[in-house]
């Protein structure tokens, strides 16, 4: 018998796991698969309704997510993450005191507000010249859209014969490779300034790697960030699952949960689908933490969104034909506002369940990519249903 | 810059490029001016059925001979244009057994050959049917790329000293002392302009004949309707389905290569440009798609899109777009100028003939038609889209939904010399899946400045109108795995990539 099942691998259940784990409690995570997090640029936006982080916070409505942690657990949130990652080989850098922008691939600029080590040069990267290095045949990387948008800047391209970014991440950690490219580096003639390279600088010590490059060509060096998959959201979720693991967790990874079982107002168990033999998983605490749509945590029908595990009632926001607004670029599609409304303690508003915790993006009125509150919520709901859940159980 | 011709045709759809191949056969100089690409207004906004005609049957006896005459000239002369799938008319519980009867005989007398089905041969045939079915009748309906068949009437005329000039917005027709005597047109992405000279103008815009027809200073009553189709990710059938009844929203399953078109709905606008879709006509189509084939209401759509059908007015009738006759007018405007209106796609090398033989008489010349009997030229050079020639080049994929890869792309933008995305969607299926160009169009105008055929200054401009525009089609239809897609790519675009504005 476990303590606490987390339903969910993303941002917010390893957070709640990796805490939960971290006081000695027998936590366990059930995720169908590798989740969003790797798809996404693996920086932890926080909050930008413009100026700093919190500047925006008291625009937030009532029931935004952030309201219901409070300032200081976001903090907290983004604390442990900062504590995590500074004992892995990818520290991440920035504070909740302030937004930093990284470059994209489309040589925009992004404000988020922590990112790995990999990317900290990219802050102020348009004051001076900037020389991006791209790979013959990558197929999502461009650098032209980059150099188009930036007046000081050029590009140079190396034939490393493979055309994903993970198929070159892979390269980068045999050492021949690595000194292959830094001769052909140092051997371009680049004015001075910043290098930027797309992030495929290895999975496991993309920092060391980066210096390594760095050191060899006397330049400061930074990625950035690609279209999915991503190689920063993949190290980071791997980090962050090791960390768990390292705490004593247990994983279930790669089966649906086919049923749950309830008695009363508790949770008893969930069975996983797996080949062969369902897994039948028991838990004094359960913590839904299986995110958005994305990644399957609601599911809209062409009349309203379920919510998948439990059939829990989710917040929708009108009928279908209001979900979407009709600009494609204008952040703030009602539709971001859908998921699972509760109460002070984390736990399902209207439902009797005493045991279920909830967080991350399934949590109703997020708006996330209207706020660009994503990782940060993340840690912040995480941290927080799972102190409720350490504060029922303990 | 300007060019000398000696017919000018406004217009890139069917009858436009029928009526290039037409002229070009009959050794007629001529010159082709379409606004977008081929096939961009009702042409590639239709379900893409080549009708047996039975659909008109019992309403428009003429309509349905003309369908079924022309259906079958086409199988012949379109060979890869044309999937002979067969159709079923589905008779449903509930719907009216005097419409059958009356179905049997119109068509019977039009000259369309049907076979009654009993609902286990009807389910033999096509097991996604409703298994509560009456009874189906077969037609000889089938579905045919409208996008294939303007590109194979044009190639004729190509290859005959025809110019054909895509991406070329009309925007003044010239007139001297009173007569059209050429148009100028502006190239959509440079703003150039050409000023093209010729005896006779036509005018087969379609939805937009009355706006061109008053640029040559004649007016032409036009009655718009528009009618909007949904696309499924797979083939939910092999044979056309149609709704034994009068003609109604949702009647239409159409399988066209690896998906399902459904439709329509009948909606009268104003505008031929603002097309907006209702979610609620999405949810129309689905359920009346769903009575027929039960997979539909289950099925991913992955997109919706509407045409607007031209059709001329009827005099003081009232009533939806579908009670207007689908019949044909050339109209003399007798000042150079010629209107060609109404119609359907499956009549369209009838109206370019009726069209060209009206030019052959004003220039006093003889030959006659022969676009019936000549096999469409340039179809041996269409492989189509097997799956083995799409993996053989799976080296660098480009779109994964449709399995587009590096090389077929970079040899559609050489040998076109393209500017437009849009162009390399349509002749690749780049872009046509389940993501809707999400992912590809991003890399293939990444691989057209690399190839120098677009500045990257512009070509972010060009993925931000496509991306809008693409979002017009997805957003009536989002729910299910669908909705879940679009998430992701909203989370690329203005999260990723960063490219949204603030709310």
């Amino acid at each position: 018998m476990l303590d606490v099942v987390v339903i969910g691998g993303g941002m917010s259940g390893l957070t709640a796991a990796i805490h939960l784990a971290g006081a000695g409690l027998k936590t366990a995570i059930i995720s169908r698969g590798d989740p969003v997090c790797c798809l996404s640029t693996g920086c932890i936006d926080v909050l930008d309704l413009g100026g700093r982080p919190m500047d925006g916070y008291g625009a937030l409505p009532e029931g935004h997510p952030y309201r219901l942690v409070g300032k200081r657990g976001i903090e907290d949130g983004l604390r442990m993450l900062k504590d995590i990652m500074a004992s892995s080989p990818i520290p991440y850098t920035g504070t909740i005191r302030a937004n930093r922008e990284i470059l994209t691939p489309i040589g925009t600029f992004k404000t988020t507000c922590l990112v790995p080590r990999t990317m900290e040069a990219s802050q102020g990267c348009r004051d001076e010249y900037l020389h991006v290095i791209s790979f013959a045949g990558l197929k999502d990387f461009y650098p032209s859209y980059i150099t188009s948008r930036l007046p000081d800047t050029g590009f140079s391209l190396f034939d490393a014969g493979c055309s994903s970014t993970l198929a070159l991440a892979a390269r980068f950690e045999e050492q021949g490779f690595l000194d292959e490219f830094c001769s052909w580096l140092s051997s371009i003639e680049i004015p001075p300034g910043r290098v930027a390279i797309p992030a495929v600088l290895g999975l496991k010590n993309p920092v060391a790697v980066m210096e390594e490059i760095s050191s060899r060509i006397g330049r400061t060096l930074f990625e950035i960030p690609t279209l999915p998959p991503s190689l920063p959201g993949m190290r980071l979720f791997r980090t962050l699952k090791t960390a768990f693991q390292e705490r004593g967790g247990e994983v279930y990874w790669g089966n649906p949960i086919s049923s749950v079982e309830i008695r009363g107002a508790t949770v008893e168990a969930v069975t996983l689908a797996a080949s062969g033999r369902p897994t039948r998983v028991q838990g004094r605490a359960f913590i839904l933490a299986t995110g958005s749509f994305v990644s399957g945590g609601l599911y809209a029908t062409r009349e309203s969104v379920r919510e998948p595990v439990f059939n829990l009632a989710v917040r929708v926001p009108g009928a279908r034909k209001d979900w979407f607004l009709h600009d494609f670029f204008m952040p703030g599609h009602p539709i971001e506002g859908a998921g699972i409304e509760v109460d002070a303690s984390f736990r399902p508003a209207g439902s009797s369940l005493e045991n279920l915790f909830v967080c991350g993006s399934i949590l109703a009125n997020s708006e996330i990519m209207k706020n660009r509150c994503g990782h940060g919520m993340a840690l912040a709901t995480g941290l927080k249903a799972a102190r409720q859940c350490e504060r029922m159980l303990v | 810059m300007s060019i000398k011709t000696d017919v000018i045709i406004i217009g890139g759809g069917a009858t436009g490029c029928g009526i290039a191949r037409d002229l070009a056969l009959r050794g007629v100089a001529h010159c082709l001016v379409e606004r977008g690409d081929f096939a961009s207004g009702a042409t590639g906004a239709c379900h893409g059925l080549l009708h047996s005609g039975g659909r008109y049957a019992v309403k428009d006896p003429e309509a349905a001979r003309e369908c079924i005459t022309e259906n079958q000239i086409l199988r012949r002369i379109a060979r890869k244009c044309v999937e002979t799938t067969g159709g079923l008319f589905v008779r449903l519980p509930g719907d009216s057994k005097r419409y059958r009867d009356e179905f049997l005989k119109s068509c019977d007398d039009a000259g369309i050959a049907t076979a009654v089905l009993s609902p286990s041969k009807a389910l033999d045939l096509v097991p996604g049917l409703n298994p509560s079915l009456e009874e189906a009748i077969t037609v000889p309906d089938c579905s045919i790329d409208p996008f294939r068949l303007c590109m194979l009437n044009t190639y004729t005329s190509r290859h005959r000293g025809g110019s054909i000039l895509t991406h070329h917005e009309v925007i003044e027709v010239v007139k001297e002392k009173g007569v059209c005597v050429g148009v100028k047109a502006r190239e959509r992405l440079t703003s150039q302009v050409k000023e093209i000279r010729a005896r006779i103008i036509i005018n087969a815009t379609g939805a937009w004949g009355d706006r061109v027809a008053r640029m040559g200073g004649a007016v032409v009553p036009m009655s718009l309707s528009k009618g909007s189709l949904v696309i499924t990710n797979h083939r939910l059938t092999s044979m056309v389905i149609n709704r034994l009844r009068p003609p109604s929203d949702g009647d239409i399953i159409v399988p066209n290569e690896a998906v399902c078109l459904a439709g329509t709905t009948s909606i009268p606008v104003n505008d031929p440009d603002i097309l907006e879709i209702d979610p609620a006509e999405v949810d129309i189509v689905t359920t009346q798609a769903e009575q027929m084939v039960p997979a539909f209401g289950s099925t991913r759509l992955i997109r919706a899109y509407t045409g607007v059908r031209p059709l001329l007015k009827a005099s003081t009738r009232g009533g939806d777009g579908r009670s207007i006759s689908r019949g044909f007018q050339i109209i003399d405007h007798e000042n150079g100028m010629y209107s060609i209106l109404g119609g359907k796609l499956t009549t369209y090398r009838l109206m370019a003939e009726k069209m060209v033989d009206v030019v052959m008489g004003r220039f006093g010349l003889k030959t006659s038609c022969r676009t019936a009997e000549l096999p469409l030229e340039g179809q041996d050079e269409l492989s189509g889209y097997p799956l083995t020639k799409r993996l053989a080049s799976l080296d660098s994929i480009v779109c994964e939904c449709e399995l587009v890869g590096r090389s077929t792309v970079e040899h559609a933008i050489n040998t076109m010399g393209t500017q437009y995305v849009g162009d390399i969607q349509h002749r690749t299926r780049l872009g046509m899946g389940p993501c809707q160009g999400g992912f590809c169009t991003y890399r293939a105008l990444g691989i057209m400045q690399e190839l120098g055929r677009v500045s990257p200054e512009v070509s972010v401009s060009i993925l931000k109108e496509f991306l809008q525009r693409r979002f017009k089609g997805i957003r009536p239809a989002l729910w299910g795995d669908q909705l879940r897609e679009e998430q992701l790519i909203e989370s690329i675009y203005l999260g990723i990539l960063s490219m949204g504005g603030r709310p």
